[in-house]
């Protein structure tokens, strides 16, 4: 057993330990940073298969932007902790069947995948300089050059249904104008009114 | 290298152009200000017309590097079709947002995003292609269920959708990876191949994976038990985003059905016919059982959709090439019948209001015998009474289904039509022999959605009477992808 | 190949090991006498006002989406970087197309006021 085999059964229980505490704490904010454990754990699995690209990007986007977007919206459900805690026995069947099917259908492909599927018995080592970010960028920017165009679109559409679904104009806000406040002039705001002078008695 | 280029762009022209157009809707609506509510219809529908124009003059055959994304027979017919369909919501949808003073040019914005997902996921070549398209669409149907934030009903129905679709894209996404850890390949005819030449525990992989694609197909359909968005999402969206939702995505999944399991998978068609067949009888059974009890008539429109998505399924299930055949008819013939429903929706909703009970109906002879005629038109049609078009969707389907020796199937399928058959006729009971509910309320007076609902809802008679230049489209549309 | 990481597993290893000493040290030799009003949260001398658990504005939110949409435009700008001398040409039109559609983004959302906080 070599020490790759060790950091993979560490990393590996971690991130089991990790995923049954995301579906299992009580406190939603704790279930998010399980999960942003999990995202960690399993940046360093794919790692271990030298799929660097996909583990800095999971870092990068889903522990760095996506589970920010999580805790902001658990902040922003406001979720009591009891309320939680009521439908669980109600819809706990349900879940078990859920649960039941899944396990099924995980055993089927341990069996098929222990009778010989194409997935490589054995990883490809490369060289210790080859890049696995460059065959990704090769691959995408040619082969795929497509679907890469497509998700241009797909953000362009997420960008237009967030501002669209989430932006309110506030009428009345009294904000700073700082462009305004620059380009007056004195003329704007002062007046000099000459005033004749009283006489006195 | 430039070479490259232009064969590039020949291939994907009229998504280069939609693309563009999303680009210059966007800019339009944002730069125009209240000018922009008639720039971006307009420019809209110049988009349509150009991607119309280049779509049908190009070759229909090519494809990119690798086959990820085609242009077939089938893929100028639908998208053609697509084309129309927006441009009819367009124009049914314009007079809805005025009287409501809701912003059009994002509605517009909106429409042209899920058109250009229903045009790649029509042209897939690849279940990686086939999934973009698709969360394109879902996307901007989202948004668009939701466009009404503050109305309760639009932001319920739109939690619910989003929920429950992003569970079925997922279900998909396994489904695919799981197909594509058995064969190690992405693009149709790849999968297809390998599928072919190999034995043993592959084909059982591949059939799991299957199990995930058809719920993901089911549920973009609308089909039982994937169905229960339907109801909420047509009556809680505003009625021009349930006309699209309940009308042209059908064409994307119709694709999304036919090539991931028509071109992909046919070496396993055994496995999901079975399962095809199962949704689409239970869909027949559910969708007018349930349909009898609704009061509100988006509710009811949605599960009748319910009961012909379970007859366009029945069309895939029934096999072969007949079958596949009367679907694309079937579907086809059911988003006309669709638009025509809710066109009258629309039309019956007053400014400010929603059209939605069925007393909205009620006395509609009298108020507007051209219109009572017209929407008798579409519920007999959708009943499947000769010589309507519907009749002859159903017709073909269960020829389908005879020739296939599935005998039971069809005789349910015709059983519940007829049971179906009530719940059309309460409608047109209504609009004849009741008197009119309200008095006040008029009807939208637009000319171009008069004329439009006219046109649409006599085509529904017209394709009745004759159906064959339909079907033979149809037929030449899918000469190319199953023979 | 995974013999480059060895740099980074002994950096994880030590900072792991400094902060579970630091802690550790800190709860072995502090006397940290508590008591209630010791462990109540601190709020400028005040009587806490309400919980911590406050809704937060959906305007965050906002933020965080758009941020999450150009964080993803950086993920592909990455390899695409790493690989554009084997592109060529057609890479760079690729990315300029990928670009201008993001930009028609970001106009949307400047002139939305999206960026705006007030």
């Amino acid at each position: 057993m070599g020490i790759v085999d060790v950091i993979f059964g560490f990393n590996a229980l971690v991130l089991v330990a990790s995923a049954i505490g995301v579906i299992s704490s009580r406190n939603t904010v704790y279930a998010a940073l399980f999960l942003v454990l999990s995202f960690v754990t399993s940046s360093i699995l794919w790692l271990l298969i030298e799929a660097e690209f996909l583990a800095i990007v999971l870092v990068l986007v889903y522990v760095g932007a996506v589970m920010v977007l999580f805790l902001f919206v658990v902040m922003m459900l406001d979720v009591e902790v009891a309320a939680v805690r009521e439908g669980f026995t109600r819809y706990a069947p349900f879940g078990v069947i859920m649960a039941g099917i899944v396990v099924f259908e995980l055993l089927t492909l341990f069996w098929a995948r222990a009778s010989g599927l194409p997935i490589a018995a054995e990883l490809v080592r490369r060289a210790p300089d080859a890049s696995n970010t460059r065959e990704i960028g090769v691959a995408l920017y040619t082969n795929h050059v497509f679907e890469f165009e497509l998700a241009a679109f797909i953000l362009l559409l997420a960008i237009v249904a967030a501002i669209m679904l989430t932006l309110r104009s506030r009428p009345g806000l009294k904000a700073q104008d700082v462009a305004a406040q620059v380009k007056v002039r004195r003329e704007d705001r002062v007046r000099i009114v000459k005033v004749p002078a009283e006489r006195g008695e | 290298m430039s070479n490259e280029l232009v064969q590039f762009l020949s291939v994907v022209a009229p998504e280069a152009i939609v693309g563009t157009g999303i680009c210059v809707v966007l800019l339009a609506g944002l730069f125009a200000g209240d000018r922009a509510r008639d720039a971006t219809y307009l420019l809209s529908m110049v988009t349509l017309v150009a991607a119309a124009w280049v779509t049908g003059s190009a070759a229909p055959n090519g494809s990119l590097t690798g086959g990820a994304f085609v242009v077939d027979s089938l893929s100028v017919v639908l998208k053609m079709f697509a084309y129309a369909a927006v441009a009819a919501v367009l124009v049914y949808a314009r007079a809805y947002l005025v009287g409501r003073r809701m912003d059009r040019s994002e509605f517009h914005l909106l429409v042209l995003f899920a058109l250009l997902g229903i045009m790649v996921m029509v042209s897939a070549g690849s279940f990686l292609v086939m999934y973009l398209g698709l969360e394109t669409l879902s996307l901007a149907l989202y948004a668009m269920v939701a466009v009404e934030r503050d109305a309760p009903m639009g932001a319920e129905a739109a939690i619910k959708y989003f929920v429950l679709g992003a569970i079925a894209s997922g279900c998909l996404l396994y489904g695919i990876s799981l197909i594509y850890g058995a064969t190690g390949a992405l693009n149709f005819t790849d999968v297809a191949a390998a599928l072919q030449t190999t034995t043993g525990a592959r084909p059982l992989a591949a059939a799991v994976g299957i199990g995930f694609l058809v719920v993901g197909i089911a549920f973009k359909f609308g089909a039982v038990p994937f169905h229960t968005w339907l109801p909420d999402v047509y009556q809680g969206a505003p009625a021009c985003t349930t006309l699209f939702v309940a009308t042209v995505p059908k064409i994307a999944a119709f694709s999304l059905a036919l090539r991931m399991l028509g071109d992909g998978l046919d070496v396993l068609a055994s496995d999901w016919r079975f399962l095809l067949g199962a949704v689409a009888i239970v869909s027949v059974v559910v969708g007018n059982l349930i349909a009898i009890a609704q009061t509100s008539i988006r509710r009811m429109l949605a599960y009748s959709t319910v009961g012909h998505v379970g007859f366009i399924l029945l069309g895939f299930a029934s096999g072969g090439a007949e079958g596949i055949n009367a679907a694309l008819f079937y579907t086809l013939v059911y988003i006309v019948m669709t638009m025509a429903a809710f066109g009258l929706v629309i039309l019956l909703s007053p400014a400010g209001q929603e059209a939605d009970a069925f007393d909205d109906l009620r006395g509609l002879n009298q108020r507007s015998p051209w219109f009572a005629f017209l929407m008798l038109l579409v519920m007999v049609s959708m009943i499947g009474v000769p010589p309507l078009a519907g009749f002859w969707a159903k017709w073909w389907v269960l020829s389908a289904l005879l020739d296939a020796g599935q005998l039971s199937l069809a005789i349910v399928a015709v059983l519940f039509s007829v049971v179906g058959a009530f719940y059309y006729l309460r409608v047109i009971w209504l609009m004849y022999f009741e008197p009119p509910a309200m008095t006040g309320a008029r009807m939208a007076p637009e000319l171009d959605l008069r004329l439009l609902l006219s046109v649409n809802a006599l085509l529904v008679l017209g394709l009745g009477v004759f159906p064959g230049n339909l079907l033979r489209l149809c037929a030449r549309a899918l000469g190319a992808v199953s023979g | 190949m995974l013999q480059n990481y060895l740099p980074v597993a002994v950096f994880l290893g030590v900072a792991l090991a400094l902060g579970l000493i630091l802690l550790g040290l800190g709860m072995l030799l502090g006397r940290g006498r508590k008591d209630a009003e010791k462990l109540s949260a601190y709020e400028c001398g005040f009587e806490a006002f309400e919980d911590t658990r406050m809704k937060f504005d959906v305007r965050y939110y906002l933020v965080a989406i758009l941020f999450i949409v150009f964080d993803l435009e950086i993920a592909f700008l990455f390899p695409w970087a790493v690989s554009l001398d084997a592109l060529g040409l057609s890479g760079l039109i690729a990315m300029t197309v990928f670009f201008a559609v993001l930009v028609v983004g970001f106009i949307y959302e400047w002139k939305k006021g999206a960026l705006e906080w007030d």
